[in-house]
């Protein structure tokens, strides 16, 4: 569904990543691993169009997006969710959904809503309340809302978990699985709490210093040696 | 004109370029040198109608507004944009705010000459008053300077709660780039704020001779107090940059009457120390501004919870 072919990028002059070949197939979930700095939320910017591609395509649904502006993107069902300042904190939750729904029609808005607030019943009661006043793990419940919201087929989630306990980490998790079960979604995942998110995805990626170390099955990066340096790295 | 009123009826006028100025900011960052001669702007675009076609400054109040409009846009897209785009520093956006400034002033004395050609009236200095007019008892300025304010502020209010677009705007303020994520086109939102900037300055300029003696350099003069109120309000919201624009404004006109009583008239000509004396005691009570202080923050807070 989508592809990175032989993409440098970084920002500006600065040389972040090298030569990465990647796919995330339709259906699936995909974790990017990595210690921290190696480059995985660059990647994800790169993907969407907010980092500075040096050389190299992103291909989605077999057309070259590499010059196509972010939201643009939006519009073509590729949903990005930066790791942080991923809701609007001065714009109530019900406000946060409807800048969401921005490109669609108002009848479509209404369904995709719904939608939303059925996998998120949590924020049913929450909606007048300002995003700012949202504990951490309801507010990443909305930020993935509005990426259902943008009828999105693709959600780029950048450490979804971080900073929240396990309990509320665990939420997020099913969440996801939920997603891609229930209403097919594909998704790529980058995540800290490594473990946990390789035991519900299908592939796996691992970046050290900006470059591909391991491509290949969830289940066989979670046995493969290179996943035992980096727990002892991390 | 009773002191009151006219400080009233000038700090309405602040409050619309100090809003203005204030968006501006917020949106794409650039602080507006230009902003008080946008407003004179709207007073030639009013005398001019005034002077070619008997059009009364209170009903070309809609076309000031739309010029103005498009010269926030002009300059915006012609000069700042492509500046911006090459990631100019603010103090580089600063500077050549301040040229446009003098182009802008420049075009107005030459206007000015040019009119004043065509019309063999004097226009290099001009003056409203004369042209007013009471409204149940009231001067009309004051009435229509206040009805402007509350429409401007009604119709914003309007807009930024109740529109799709509104809340693109809010959204573009607080966080550009996610807005951007979100498929807004952040760009229609700078235009959109340049835009407004422009016509709420030529909206204040059209009324300012009501109250004061324009000359095209009036301009260079009340940006001190636009950007004194802006500041006070804490450059980072519309309702920091009205409650500034009432301070600057009633302390402005009021402290400086109330001194020339004691120390004569020719203190009247350092009125402009005034709003940067209490420019520079709102600053040291609260370093970013009215809208920074601690209350609001509990206001606000407070309101919140107890919904
Ligand atoms: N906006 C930025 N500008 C310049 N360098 C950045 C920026 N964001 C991240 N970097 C640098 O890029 C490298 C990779 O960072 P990042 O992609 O955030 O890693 P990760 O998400 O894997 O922790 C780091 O060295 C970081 O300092
Ligand atoms: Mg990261």
């Amino acid at each position: 569904m989508l592809r990175a072919k032989n993409l440098s990028a970084g920002y500006k002059e600065l040389h972040i990543l090298f030569d990465i070949n990647a796919k995330v197939e339709k259906g699936r979930i995909t974790t990017i691993a990595g210690p921290n700095g190696s480059g995985k939320s660059t990647f994800l910017k790169s993907l969407f169009g907010l980092a500075t591609i040096h050389s190299g395509k992103v291909v989605y649904k077999g057309r070259d997006i590499t010059p196509t502006p972010p939201h643009d993107r939006t519009k073509m069902g590729i949903a990005y969710l930066p790791q942080v300042e991923n809701v609007f904190t001065n714009l109530t939750v019900e406000e946060n959904l409807k800048i969401a729904g921005y490109t669609l029609e108002n009848g479509e808005y209404e369904d995709r809503r719904e939608l939303a607030l059925s996998v998120f019943p949590e924020l049913e009661k929450r909606l007048k309340q300002k995003a700012g006043t949202l504990s951490g793990g309801e507010r990443q419940f909305l930020a993935i809302a509005t990426a259902l919201i943008r009828k999105a087929e693709l959600l780029m989630l950048d450490e979804p978990t971080a900073m929240l306990s396990p309990k509320f980490a665990n939420n997020i998790f099913n969440k996801i699985l939920d997603l891609k079960d229930k209403l097919g979604l594909t998704i790529l995942l980058v995540e800290q709490n490594i473990k946990k998110a390789l035991e519900i995805s299908d592939d796996a990626y691992m970046l050290a210093s900006g470059r591909v170390v391991f491509e290949g099955k969830a289940e066989e990066l979670l046995e493969h040696e290179k996943f035992g340096e980096f727990c002892i790295g991390v | 004109m009773a002191v009151l009123e006219g400080a009233i009826v000038y700090s309405n006028l602040l409050v619309l370029l100090s809003i203005g100025l204030t968006i501006t900011y917020i949106t794409t960052g650039v602080p507006n040198f230009a902003q008080g001669s946008m407003a004179i702007f709207g007073s030639f675009v009013s005398l001019s109608l005034w002077l070619l076609f008997n059009i009364h400054p209170y009903y070309s109040l809609p076309v000031s507004f739309i010029l103005g409009g498009g010269l926030g846009i002009a300059i915006y897209t012609l000069v700042l944009k492509p500046m911006i785009r090459k990631e100019a520093m603010v103090v580089t956006l600063m500077i050549a705010t301040l040229a446009v400034d003098l182009i802008l002033l420049g075009v107005l004395g030459a206007y000015s000459d040019t009119l004043a050609g065509i019309t063999s009236k004097g226009t290099k200095k001009f003056i409203f008053t004369p042209m007013d007019f009471k409204l149940a008892g009231l001067d009309a300025i004051l009435v229509v300077s206040s009805a402007v304010i509350l429409l401007i502020l009604f119709a914003l209010f309007l807009l930024l709660y109740k529109t799709k677009f509104g809340i693109a705007l809010r959204a573009s303020m607080e966080n550009p780039a996610l807005a951007e994520i979100m498929g807004v086109n952040v760009e229609y939102t700078r235009l959109f704020s340049w835009f407004l900037s422009g016509s709420l300055a030529a909206v204040a300029g059209s009324l300012l001779p009501f109250r004061q003696e324009i000359v095209p350099a009036t301009g260079a003069i009340i940006i001190v107090s636009i950007f004194a109120a802006s500041i006070v309000g804490g450059l980072g919201s519309i309702y920091g940059a009205l409650i500034g624009g009432y301070i600057i404004g009633m302390s402005e006109s009021l402290i400086t009457f109330y001194l020339s009583k004691p120390l004569g008239p020719s203190i009247l000509l350092y009125s402009k120390v005034v709003s940067l004396i209490v420019l520079i005691i709102a600053l040291i009570v609260s370093p970013k501004g009215i809208a920074g202080l601690d209350i609001w923050r509990k206001m606000t807070w407070r309101r919140s919870t107890s919904s």
